[in-house]
């Protein structure tokens, strides 16, 4: 039987948000060490890592792991110079991804309180 | 994964500007002392390398706590020659009237500043961009 709080899109949801987590660290990381010698661009596949991730929920039977190829990956970006106005650019679009992975999650959790007071107020 | 993590590495990049500002700025004060012939301060720069952070495996596998950080690894003198200017009333000056300056290029120096405080800034918004997800991510346990 499925249950109301094992539904797959908490699963999902904090999947992305991990992975959205990762992504800010990953900017944080690029903009410390801009200028540094030697210093090669990190980045996370976000799109490549969610599509993987929702595909295996929607094919099998909702399981909440991660597809065979592990967690999200830190890769090294195809650009190798950190350019720091681009990096706050992205840093700002994957924070307000992350916000609107958070409204997400407190309205299904807001759903699933309404569901639990029978549609009342309070 | 910790979100802590990633404030540490925001911290990292401070201190690497500021280890960068306090050479810039002790360059820029010194620029005018003098010294006998080979005697003169030395200009310095810092020697910054990315590190990887504790529990760091492959580089295809990182998280928040093993991604790579800058740190400062030495402060060395930079090898320019002294600067000489002709004042032959000076107390320094050598047999045929020069004074030794420290080779410290004032336009470079000003750019090294505005570079510092750029990357400084940017280092503060990144962090500042962090501490407000925890902060929303803490918030969503709050309103319900």
């Amino acid at each position: 039987m499925s249950s109301i709080v094992s539904q797959p899109v908490f699963g999902v949801l904090s999947q992305a948000l991990d992975v959205a987590a990762l992504k800010q660290a990953v900017h944080t990381a690029n903009i410390a060490n801009a200028g540094v010698p030697g210093y090669h661009r990190l980045d996370v596949s976000f799109d490549a890592q969610m599509q993987r991730a929702s595909d295996e929920m929607t094919a099998a039977d909702g399981s909440e792991s991660w597809p065979s190829g592990g967690g999200p990956r830190v890769v090294r970006a195809a650009d190798e110079t950190v350019r720091l106005d681009k990096e706050m650019a992205l840093m700002a679009k994957d924070a307000a991804r992350y916000q609107t992975l958070l409204s997400a999650f407190e309205h299904t959790v807001g759903l699933m309180q309404m569901a639990i007071k029978e549609g009342r107020e309070g | 994964m910790s979100m802590f993590g990633i404030l540490d590495i925001s911290a990292a990049g401070m201190d690497v500007q500021q280890a960068r500002l306090e050479a810039a700025a002790a360059n820029l004060a010194n620029a005018q002392t003098t010294g006998q012939a080979g005697a003169v301060y030395q200009p310095l720069t810092v020697v910054v390398h990315s590190v990887l952070g504790k529990g760091a495996g492959a580089t295809d596998n990182l998280s928040a706590d093993s991604l790579p950080r800058p740190a400062v690894t030495g402060t060395a003198e930079l090898d320019v020659p002294p600067r000489l200017v002709y004042d032959p009333g000076h107390p320094d000056a050598d047999a045929r009237g020069f004074v030794s300056m420290p080779g410290v290029d004032p336009i470079a120096s000003m750019l090294d500043l505005i570079s510092i405080s750029r990357s400084y800034e940017a280092n503060l918004r990144a962090f500042d961009v962090t501490r407000t997800l925890m902060q929303r991510t803490l918030d969503m346990s709050n309103h319900r």
